[in-house]
């Protein structure tokens, strides 16, 4: 890109402070986790990660947070197209609480949460009788995470949708494609890079979430415990080898999950085939 | 008939984008529809095509009404100014998707595609995708895929519009001999009349949501009924002189005309348009063998490429006014537009200040002549109602309009017409603001005298709306709009005639104010209680003959007749029928004196308040 001059200043200024900043905030604190783990025997570092209870903890940890990303990447698809497509009152209202997991303090959503959907609570009384638990259960960390992971989705899908020429649409009834089909053949595959962006990250949210999962969890070892809330004990006793374990192999499966999907969403918003 | 259009129209929040349009498109026609941007050319395409919904009027396929039908079931093939090409799928996808979605086998959707790209010119670029294309290339490929499902009409929104100059006429061929190989009827929608020049068989003019003129391009640049299409298509010359039977005159010079013109209502003047291309220009009176204008001064000379253009001078000519092109603010010279070939201007070399004789070597005589008013502002309360529906009124009609401004200096007149100016400076064929200081009688009878107005528009009063109204009209041949305060544009309007010669002046004018308006009309003649059947049955076919002369002008008109008293009857059915907009004859006066209200006229004036009123002056009377 020679001879195209830029908005910000050279290129070797502007790489060297972004790699300057990342480093200070994202690779230093990596590193020393990384080093810290390289001082752990590794006996007891495989010891730790094999363990039942770690590996319990990691497969509600990852499945809870897929299944989390799973529901809001439906429903917050749903929830974008109506917010763009449709006017009813109080929309702007509307519009602004899907904001509201990002702005309450993850404990108070999680207390509220817990205070719902326990068995006397004003859901969880519903659900009971159905033989459906909520609190204390695997299906509690999911609620919890569906509901911090909610704006994901609606807000990577909203600009997209916006942006959408309405001629896509008219084209396609002209040409004789009727509703269902001109969403499932034309507006979806648009949407779908944005939704697997807004999926990602409701998916890396879920993963790392803690304060609201811990309440309505119940916390039982082997149940009903999550990675962050298992590292979190390892340190409160004191155990900094099997904390440091369990956080490098947690980051390291997310890191290459996230990697993974990345990759996938990359190639597909870029449709660029030659045959 | 492939495409037929009956009676189309759309309101938007109010506002008509599309009025009453009616249009008949042969089998395998290739048609334009040609206007500015906001005219209204647009949504008939989308109202054809079902992507809007009509508010009234019908759309027939090849016979089939598919009015309200939607667009999957219409079978056209839409193409849209920027492309709408679908991102994520190849040009060989793109082209297929009308079949896939009828479920055509893959080897005949294959077989099909390769067609198609055969077609456009673009084989070998099955698999790229969209964002891998030029513009041109791409409206090409959305061009394939609007033909690929064999559509019975083709339709396509400016297509052109977003390409550079090159591709546009590279582009324009592709597509003529696309339409002429396949003979699919086609509308094209475009603002650019050279598009219309080169790809049209016969192409249609809109303006304000209406169609004003069809027919062939050429047809329609040499011999244009109305002042827009005139100005519209190229550059024109235009100008109003007298008319006579077979000769107009401008000046002290008769031209005989290329058409003949039928005097309607009475009227003496008309509009005549000559290209720049049938200007003759020299250095002697001599050696030019046409009507001579004048002698002029060379204003401007500059070529562009294979023509000379000059702008020349001409002193004013009596009875002669200018229209376009446009005279600059207090010049009272003409101007005329003319073009040489470059081997005329290498022969005879001209430039800016030069003496030249001109000569006009054809002229054509519009058939509607132009409207124009004088919008009274200012001076007293409910005066401003004028400007505003006058306004509004005047945009509709591509009137020109004179702005009169009332109130003496210092009373914020001018700051007022200010805001006017800027409030009514688009839209309009012509805008002139003036001053005066007189009083409402005085000041239009002196506005009247300097060039005569076909409709003066004033404000009514809270008080002496009658007075008021007189001194308005006062001794010229205008006639007389009195607007009262929140008045809007008229849907519907009830002219009241009277049997007789005046009253048709009555219809014909009001006729021409209401189709530009958009409104639909009722004519209505009050009958003595005890009159006698020879009477009513002479009402009737007199109400039949405005009728007939209404759908002449395009209005949809009704007859109505009642017998009463004429006031309570007026009265009585403008109640009725929610008519918001009353036409009412002027009583006859002798020629030169002030125009008084009498009888109904003043009544009615005294108790309709709060509606627009339309005094209609007869004229050509002794």
């Amino acid at each position: 890109m020679s001879g195209r001059r830029g908005v910000l200043p050279g290129f070797g200024l502007a790489m060297g402070f972004t790699l300057w900043y990342l480093g200070l905030l994202l690779l230093i604190p990596v590193g020393a986790l990384v080093l810290k783990a390289a001082t752990v025997d590794p006996e007891k570092f495989a010891a730790t990660i094999t363990s039942s209870r770690t590996l319990a903890a990691f497969r509600l940890s990852f499945g809870a947070a897929l299944v989390a990303a799973c529901i809001n990447g439906v429903f917050g698809l749903l929830l974008a197209w109506v917010l763009e497509r449709y006017d009813f009152p109080l929309k702007r209202l509307v519009d602004g609480l899907v904001d509201l997991p990002f702005a309450l303090p993850t404990a108070v959503a999680g207390i509220a949460l817990t205070t719902l959907y326990a068995g006397n609570g004003w859901v969880g009384r519903h659900l009971a009788v159905l033989g459906i638990e909520v609190a204390y259960t695997p299906l509690g960390v999911v609620a919890a995470l569906t509901f911090v992971g909610l704006p994901f989705v609606v807000r990577t899908v909203q600009p997209v949708l916006r942006d959408l020429p309405a001629a896509i649409e008219e084209a396609s009834a002209s040409l004789g494609a009727g509703r269902l089909q001109t969403f499932f053949r034309l507006i979806f595959p648009e949407l779908l890079p944005a939704a697997v962006t807004g999926f990602t990250l409701a998916f890396a949210r879920g993963l790392g979430e803690y304060g609201s999962v811990i309440f309505i969890s119940g916390n039982m070892p082997m149940k009903t415990e999550i990675t962050p809330l298992l590292i979190m004990i390892k340190l409160e006793e004191y155990d900094y080898a099997g904390a440091t374990a369990i956080a490098l192999v947690f980051l390291a499966i997310s890191f290459a999950i996230l990697l993974v999907i990345n990759a996938l969403s990359l190639r597909s918003a870029h449709p660029v085939r030659r045959g | 008939m492939s495409i037929v259009l009956e009676h189309l129209s759309k309101v938007f929040g109010g506002h008509g984008v599309v009025s009453n349009v009616s249009l008949e498109i042969a089998d395998g026609e290739l048609f334009v529809l040609l206007g500015p941007s906001g005219s209204g050319k647009s949504t008939v395409l989308r109202m054809i095509a079902g992507l809007l919904d009509s508010d009234e009027g019908r759309v027939l396929l090849n016979g089939r009404d598919v009015t309200g039908l939607p667009p999957q079931k219409r079978g056209v093939g839409f193409v849209f100014q920027h492309y709408a090409l679908f991102r994520h799928m190849s040009v060989a996808e793109n082209i297929e998707f009308p079949l896939a979605i009828r479920k055509v086998k893959p080897a005949e959707r294959r077989r099909r595609r390769d067609e198609l790209l055969d077609v456009v010119g673009l084989v070998g670029f099955e698999a790229r995708m969209p964002n891998q294309l030029s513009g041109g290339q791409q409206q090409r490929v959305a061009l394939a895929r609007a033909l690929a499902h064999r559509p019975e009409v083709l339709l396509l929104d400016e297509p052109f519009g977003a390409l550079d100059a090159k591709i546009r006429a590279e582009l324009r061929r592709s597509l003529r001999r696309i339409q002429g190989e396949l003979g699919v009827t086609t509308i094209f929608v475009t603002h650019d009349q050279e598009e219309a020049f080169e790809l049209a068989d016969r192409t249609g003019v809109m303006n304000f949501g209406r169609l004003l003129e069809v027919g062939p391009p050429m047809e329609l640049y040499l011999r244009p009924q109305t002042e827009f299409v005139a100005t519209f298509l190229g550059r024109a010359n235009l100008m109003v002189g007298e008319c006579a039977s077979d000769s107009v005159r401008l000046g002290s010079v008769r031209f005989p005309l290329d058409n003949q013109i039928t005097s309607t209502g009475g009227e003496r003047r008309v509009q005549v348009l000559f290209r720049p291309e049938d200007v003759a220009v020299r250095d002697s009176p001599n050696v030019l063998a046409v009507p001579l204008l004048g002698k002029a001064v060379v204003e401007e000379a500059g070529s562009v490429g294979s023509l000379e253009k000059l702008r020349l001078r001409l002193p004013p000519l009596p009875g002669v006014r200018p229209i376009s092109p446009p005279v600059p603010f207090g010049v009272d010279s003409i101007l005329v537009d003319a073009t040489r070939s470059q081997d005329q201007a290498r022969r005879y070399p001209m430039e800016p200040g030069d003496e030249v004789w001109v000569g006009v070597r054809r002229i054509h005589a519009l058939l509607h002549p132009g409207l124009s008013f004088l919008l009274v502002a200012g001076g007293g309360a409910g005066r401003e109602a004028a400007v505003d529906l006058g306004g509004e009124i005047a945009r509709l009609a591509h009137a020109r309009v004179t702005v009169l401004g009332l109130g003496s200096k210092g009373s914020g007149v001018a700051e007022r017409l200010d805001r006017v100016r800027e409030r009514m400076g688009s839209g309009l064929a012509a805008l002139e603001i003036r001053h005066s200081s007189a009083g409402l009688a005085d000041a239009v009878e002196r506005e009247t005298g300097r060039q005569p107005f076909d409709l003066v528009i004033a404000g009514r009063p809270p008080e002496g709306a009658v007075e008021a109204a007189e001194g308005a009209l006062g001794r010229g041949e205008h006639h007389l709009l009195v607007v009262p305060e929140g008045s809007s544009i008229p849907k519907s309007v009830l002219i009241c005639v009277a049997v007789g010669e005046p009253g048709k002046e009555d219809v014909h004018f009001a006729g021409r104010l209401v189709r530009h308006v958009g409104a639909r009309a009722t004519i209505l003649t009050v009958l003595p209680e005890r009159s006698a059947d020879p009477a009513r049955a002479q009402g009737e076919r007199f109400l039949a003959a405005a009728a007939r002369s209404l759908s002449v002008l395009g209005v949809q008109g009704e007859t109505r007749i009642r017998k009463g008293r004429v006031l309570d009857q007026i009265l009585a059915e403008f109640r009725e029928g929610k008519h918001d907009m009353l036409v009412l004859g002027v009583p006859l006066v002798a020629s030169g004196a002030r125009a008084s209200l009498d009888g109904h006229a003043a009544e009615v004036l005294k108790e309709v308040r709060d509606r627009p009123v339309l005094l209609v002056r007869s004229r050509g009377s002794e």
